[in-house]
């Protein structure tokens, strides 16, 4: 009998060790670390992929100077110089490093839920325009994508989360990304990150789109955090065209207004020339990235030319198509363009703005202002 | 007075019990006539006309049943031929192969854009297509739309002449059997704006401010679609009539001055979806919707080469929103009465109508660009459109023997469906299922990893180019 309970015993001491592991192993399973600490065996991916102005960046991956926890945390450092003319900057975490999609060396996440990481500005009042899940292309591409921002940072450590939950996970090579761009941040941007880590949390459920709350701007200022959309769409002659998105002569309300030059030369032979604010940036359709808008019943802008007389074919919101398509359009136009500051009103009664890609746009043509045209757009909000 | 009304006026009429004092007149010379064996025939079978439903959905009626179109635009223009050929003096009677096609596809109504010269050949056409294969015909009138010089609206003269033209065609046409509709003008609405077929006048051109100047336009032109509609009511109160509008531009005017159109047709292309138009439409000109252009071509235009996939899979997206928007289904908005897919036949002659050595050449180089159709939308310079290829059947090539030299003109009757033949089919047959012919969802070309933001790229343009 004695020998029967010792079997027993040891049977039940086995079983509960095993079941141990099971569970040791099934929560490890449940975090898949990005960045831990500098060469940690644990870190999966390599922040190697450096994109826009590239020679803005600088990064110092074993910084030991107040990790969020650890011995070191990642430095970045945006100098906001522009050297490759881009005006932005970012990278992204790739397996294996300079992975852009041309390799198979991703993972499947299949199982996890959210993305997690710390982050703290250097001075504070430094604008990420966007923290991302996925979204690298290619050959093998990432099965997800799915973004978060712009956010300001503050000195001390924050932490973000991404919600993950309902996406597809089976192929994530771009683990994470930051996007940042001169424009908000003019004196460059120093900022750390800490412990960026792949979670699972049986209580979060997938995020729906949030309906925006009023007035929902797309351009207030210059580089300030409640801008939306980005002016990356650039239709037919788009070589003829510049733009400057901090112009400080006279503008509406505010320190900057935007000044765009359209100049007569139909370089690309299109005679026509527009531009879209795109979310993300240059999203004609083909990504996942649209606003619901639905609260706002009109989208109001300040206008004028730099003579007057400026004619513009169309203002509009919407009319996105493609993969992923905008929900409504509705516009305005012709318009000929004062001198002076003039509000514009487009009416959303009745729209469908639950899914927004294209922000505002407008379009114009030689034909109408043969000797091209310069105006200026501010305080460009739905409402 | 629009079909409509004029169905809700009978039927109140009907409920007061009304008679006037020439009733009993009336009953007698009918019953002369029928003694004689000339009354006339009980037209009730052949009416056409829109029923709103309590729930405030339309819905089609057509010989006393309920009708969905599921209708093709039909221009069957030989191989070597342009679009002044008089397919329907065709000795070779394409409409009679097309018509049996169409019939075992489930298509019950066509869509020509403009009568012919011979009314007799017309006549033989129309009614080959219903009486051989139930296939009613939806006949159009370019309005003066392509005329040279511009079409002008404003003028009184051109009025009257463009007036008098639709009214002898549906005079002489309202008593076939195979009539449906009467649909009014293509897209002259982007004339407006001076982007296709641009026109003035001095009246107009007084007011300076381009936005005044685009309303006085739609008013003209919209007043004139309104006179002919309440003139067809009055020589033809058995079918409806359609004004053919590009997307729902400058609709906010038509609800003023086009108040006795029957049924707003829209020219639609954007992609797999139509997006918000059926509640959109609500909101600006409440009548029943016919999508009367609608489609996808079938060459990609990145991988240059022909994509019957693609076109397949946009065609039963768009035929899937067509059918959650008609009458009854309580998941859409019930004022859509079908559609009419661009086109029966690709067109040969189209992508330069002024390169006669083209006619007989099966272009590949696209004439517009339109990213809501985004598997070829990286092709270069956006251009992804295949004006050539748009047709649910193709023409045979040459090599397979299906042309005939015949009295100067290359022509083919023979017809090769493509894949989006057969889905739509299937999608009809079963419209609450899903097809069962799979149609591969694919990703675009693929190429190299690009920024996120700001890159300068050229996009892609607001509205079709034609």
């Amino acid at each position: 009998m004695k020998k029967w309970i010792a079997v027993l015993a040891v049977l039940l001491t086995v079983s509960a060790s095993a079941y141990a592991a099971e569970e040791k192993a099934k929560e490890e399973a449940k975090c898949f670390p990005v960045y831990t600490d500098a060469k940690s065996p644990d870190n999966h991916f390599i922040p190697s992929g450096w994109m826009g102005d590239f020679g803005d960046l600088s990064m110092d991956d074993k910084y030991m100077g107040e990790p969020h926890a650890g011995s070191t945390a990642i430095k970045f450092v945006y100098t906001a110089k522009k050297t490759q003319n881009q005006g932005w900057a970012g990278v992204y975490w790739q397996n294996p490093a300079n992975n852009w999609g041309s390799k198979k060396g991703g993972f499947d996440l299949t199982g996890l839920n959210k993305l997690t990481f710390w982050v703290r500005g250097e001075k504070g009042g430094e604008i990420i325009d966007k923290f991302s899940v996925g979204g690298i292309k290619g050959t093998y591409p990432d099965t997800t994508e799915v973004s978060i921002g712009p956010i300001e940072l503050t000195t001390t450590w924050t932490p973000y989360t991404i919600n993950l939950a309902g996406k597809d996970l089976s192929y994530i090579n771009g683990a994470l990304c930051w996007v940042a761009n001169a424009d908000s941040n003019p004196n460059g941007a120093t900022f750390y990150i800490d412990d960026i880590r792949f979670e699972y949390d049986p209580a979060l459920k997938p995020a729906g789109k949030k309906t925006q709350d009023m007035p929902f701007y797309i351009y207030a200022d210059k580089g300030a955090i409640q801008n939306h959309f980005i002016p990356s769409g650039w239709m037919g002659d788009y070589s003829d065209m510049k733009i400057d998105v901090g112009a400080a002569d006279n503008p509406y309300f505010g320190k900057s207004s935007i000044k765009i030059t359209y100049a007569n030369k139909a370089s690309n032979g299109a005679r026509w020339a527009g531009m879209y604010w795109q979310y993300p940036a240059n999203n004609w359709g083909g990504a996942d990235g649209g606003f619901d808008l639905s609260k706002a019943t009109k989208l109001t802008f300040w206008a004028r030319g730099e003579k007057g007389g400026e004619r513009i074919e169309e203002f509009k919101v919407g009319g996105i198509m493609g993969e992923y398509s905008d929900s409504d359009t509705a516009g305005i136009g012709p318009v000929v363009l004062d001198k002076e500051w003039k509000q514009y009103t487009i009416d959303l009664t009745g729209k469908d703005l639950s899914y927004i890609i294209g922000g505002f746009a407008w379009a114009t043509n030689l034909d109408v202002n043969p000797d091209g045209a310069v105006f200026y757009l501010d305080e460009i909000k739905y409402e | 007075m629009s079909n409509t009304e004029h169905r809700e006026q009978s039927t109140e009429y009907r409920k007061r019990g009304g008679r006037n004092k020439l009733f009993p007149v009336l009953c007698t010379l009918l019953s002369v006539l029928c003694l004689c064996g000339m009354a006339p025939k009980a037209s009730g079978k052949k009416k056409v006309f829109i029923k709103t439903l309590k729930n405030g959905h339309y819905q089609l009626t057509v010989a006393g049943k309920p009708f969905i179109v599921k209708g093709v635009c039909y221009n069957p223009i030989p191989v070597g031929k342009s679009h002044d050929y008089d397919f329907w003096a065709d000795p070779s009677q394409p409409w009679m192969t097309d018509g049996e096609l169409m019939k075992k596809m489930g298509i019950n109504a066509v869509r020509f854009y403009q009568a012919g010269e011979d009314i007799e050949g017309m006549r033989r056409v129309i009614s080959d297509l219903y009486k051989k294969f139930g296939i009613r015909t939806m006949m159009g009138h370019w309005l003066g739309f392509w005329n040279y010089p511009a079409p002008f609206y404003d003028d009184e003269d051109f009025r009257k002449k463009v007036k008098a033209d639709v009214l002898a065609m549906v005079e002489a046409l309202k008593d076939e059997e195979g009539i449906l509709f009467w649909v009014l003008g293509n897209e002259n609405n982007y004339s407006f704006s001076g982007k296709i077929n641009p026109w003035s006048s001095e009246r107009i051109d007084k007011m300076q401010d381009p936005r005044q100047c685009l309303l006085a336009r739609a008013e003209t032109y919209y007043t004139l679609v309104n006179e002919i509609a309440r003139e067809i009511h009055r020589i033809d109160p058995n079918h409806p009539v359609v004004m053919g509008n590009g997307e729902l531009i400058c609709l906010d005017v038509a609800n003023e001055f086009a108040k006795d159109v029957d049924i707003v047709g829209c020219i639609i292309y954007r992609g797999k979806t139509f997006g918000n138009i059926f509640k959109s439409l609500k909101n600006t000109f409440n009548k029943p919707l016919l999508l009367v252009e609608f489609g996808a071509d079938a060459y990609h235009a990145y991988d240059k080469k022909e994509d019957e996939d693609m076109q397949a899979l946009f065609l039963l997206d768009q035929w899937k929103e067509i059918y959650r928007h008609v009458a009854g289904n309580a998941n859409g908005e019930g004022n859509c009465l079908g559609g009419v897919m661009f086109e029966w036949t690709d067109e040969w002659w189209k992508h330069n109508e002024w390169d006669a050595a083209g006619w007989s050449r099966h272009d590949t180089e696209s004439n517009w660009s339109n990213g809501a159709y985004y598997f070829d939308i990286k092709a270069e310079r956006n251009m992804n459109m295949n004006e050539e290829w748009f047709g649910l059947v193709k023409i045979a090539p040459e090599e397979d023997g299906a042309l005939a030299q015949d009295a100067g003109v290359l022509r083919s009757n023979q017809r090769v469906p493509r894949k989006a033949y057969y889905v739509i089919r299937e999608f009809w047959k079963h419209p609450s299922k899903t097809s069962s012919i799979k149609v591969s969802e694919r990703p675009g070309p693929g190429g190299k990893q690009e920024s996120n933001a700001g890159a300068k790229s050229p996009g892609t343009p607001f509205q079709r180019h034609t």
